[in-house]
């Protein structure tokens, strides 16, 4: 492209010296114009170029942060929505707790501070639920700690009842009454205990067959529990009505879980360091989930939230957890009874045992000592030698035990009126006795007038 | 003689299960007075306690019904069941009472008294 056909009305002067000077300098300008044109569009597209890239660069971003907005929208949504609610649920099942949606969020400051949030919920729902759990056990112990007292009355007015009146058909009412009130009681008394509540009455230290019995008579099939027991052990006083309720929600629940024509089996069996007592029944049994959960309860090492017990509630294992936690036994419902059902073991220890059985007041003439009793036949026994062998009118009377006053006395002359031929073994020991405790005690006397020289 | 104190607590074992819920004793020839005592050497294998503990109560000798109901610490009505139980396993004879001599009604006599002053 030439000046020529780029101006090409521009007339040429005529001379041409003059001209040609003229013609180089004009034919100069349009290709100075021509760079400076070239160098303005070469940086106008440049600055276009440059400007194009930090739009998309911008671009890039804005996506990018709009992205970011979208998922902390969906995050706090999902916490709002999803989160939080299961939060306030896992107070009332062990419903697991989602995470947070986006895992790369969670580094973020936003991250932390959306954990932050959660936690500081999960601090304020645990702590509202621990207020909640402590006011209604508070209300359920009182409520129940005054059922159980009414209970308790009405059990005396009842045995008032039934020493008083004679009659067959009375009796029965009163007795329908009667078991119906115990199990009115135990109900009371096992929720208060649940609550932190004391067993509400104290007994007497008791034998193990009749705390079992004592159990027995506290539940619904009372008619259905066998007990068999070769162990002549007693329960001590402070344990009695915890083991007796106990033993009681055992036998409540095997009876409740298996057929109304089958019974359920109570063994005592004596080990080396205390007593087991097992329960047997032949019901559907429990499955694995069962098991765990009543193993969990059990241990008594969890605090059981009495909200968690369901509806209507399960008070029972939880029931024992806490007894067993509290007074120092064990149960243990693990394992499969050999009746089909389940096999549900209270273990005593020996803390909780008296080995050494108090037979009553000491019996005069036998120094108090009572022999132990070999057989379950022969406590009678002891209460026979007791016994005057003679009755006032000096009649004879039949004796249990007499091989061993007849090696001793040659029988036949034994039933003589003077109860010191009967008994001369007993006589003969608290006769050395009584010299033994004089010895002792003159030789004491005498030790002390040497001992003080003041005397 | 003074046996001794039974040591079970008493409302630890409540009377139906005693009785295993019965109410009505299986005889009713049982008086208050009437005179219980032991077969000797009878098995005393299944029993209950109660029940073994009244055997051996009336093993030294004759206990009426009534010491017994108070020995056991239970209501009479209750003993009387087990006492019944246990005359039908054979474990105790019962002895009743001795009947007071039937005496004429005096009602009766002094009627007959008036009739024959009426008369003669």
């Amino acid at each position: 492209m030439g000046p020529q056909s780029r101006f090409p009305h521009v007339p040429l002067p005529p001379r041409l010296s003059y001209s040609l000077r003229e013609d180089l300098m004009t034919q100069h300008i349009p290709e100075a114009v021509f760079w400076c044109l070239a160098v303005v569009t070469l940086a106008g597209v440049s600055l276009l170029v440059r400007q194009y890239r930090i739009t998309a660069a911008l671009r890039g971003r804005l996506t990018l942060h709009e992205a970011g907005l979208l998922a902390r929208e969906e995050e706090v949504r999902h916490l709002s929505e999803v989160r939080l609610p299961a939060l306030v649920e896992a107070a009332h099942g062990s419903a697991p707790v989602p995470g947070p949606l986006d895992a790369d969020l969670a580094g973020t400051t936003y991250g932390k501070n959306l954990q932050q949030i959660v936690e500081q919920f999960t601090g304020a729902a645990e702590a509202t639920r621990s207020r909640a759990d402590r006011s209604a056990k508070a209300t359920l112990k009182a409520a129940m700690r005054a059922l159980q007292a009414l209970a308790n009355e009405q059990q005396v007015s009842i045995s008032d009842m039934q020493d008083r009146h004679d009659d067959p058909d009375v009796l029965r009412d009163l007795l329908e009454v009667d078991h119906t009130n115990a199990q009115f009681g135990r109900r009371a008394q096992a929720i208060a205990m649940l609550c932190g509540s004391w067993p509400g009455r104290q007994r007497a230290a008791s034998p193990l067959v009749d705390v079992v019995r004592g159990a027995t008579s506290r539940i619904r099939d009372y008619r259905r529990v066998t007990v068999h027991s070769r162990v002549d052990m007693d329960v001590v006083s402070r344990a009695v009505e915890p083991v007796v309720l106990a033993v009681a929600e055992l036998l409540d629940n095997a009876a409740r879980h298996s057929r109304p024509n089958t019974t359920v089996e109570v063994g005592i069996q004596a080990a080396h360091n205390g007593v087991s007592i097992v329960v047997d029944d032949s019901g559907i049994g429990m499955d694995a989930r069962e098991t765990e959960e009543a193993g969990r309860r059990l241990s008594g090492l969890v605090d059981i939230d009495i909200n968690k017990l369901g509806n209507p509630p399960q008070f029972g294992f939880a029931v024992i957890g806490a007894l067993a936690a509290r007074y120092g036994f064990s149960v243990s419902v693990n394992t499969q009874s050999p009746y089909g059902g389940v096999r549900a073991v209270l273990f005593l220890p020996n803390a909780l045992l008296n080995r050494v059985r108090f037979m009553g007041p000491p019996i005069p003439g036998l120094g108090g000592e009572t022999p132990p009793a070999p057989e379950p036949a022969s406590p009678g026994a002891s209460e026979a030698a007791a016994a005057p062998s003679a009755t006032a009118g000096g009649l004879p009377k039949r004796r249990r035990s007499t091989q061993r006053h007849q090696a001793a006395d040659g029988g036949p002359e034994a039933p003589a009126a003077d109860p010191a031929l009967v008994r001369p073994a007993a006589e003969a020991a608290s006769r050395m006795g009584a010299f033994a405790r004089g010895t002792r005690s003159g030789r004491d006397s005498s030790h002390d007038t040497e001992g003080t020289p003041q005397e | 003689m003074t046996p001794p104190r039974p040591r079970h607590d008493r409302g630890l074992v409540r009377p139906y299960v005693v009785t295993e819920g019965r109410a009505h004793p299986t005889r009713n020839t049982l008086d208050l007075v009437a005179l219980v005592t032991a077969v000797p050497d009878r098995p005393l294998n299944g029993l209950s306690p109660e029940k073994r503990r009244a055997i051996e109560l009336c093993r030294p000798g004759a206990l009426s019904v009534a010491e017994m109901a108070g020995h056991l610490a239970l209501p009479m009505s209750v003993t009387k069941v087990l006492l019944s139980d246990l005359v039908d396993s054979g474990h105790v004879h019962v002895r009743p009472p001795v009947p007071k001599a039937q005496l004429a009604d005096a009602r009766l006599l002094q009627e007959v008294l008036d009739g024959l002053r009426s008369r003669f």
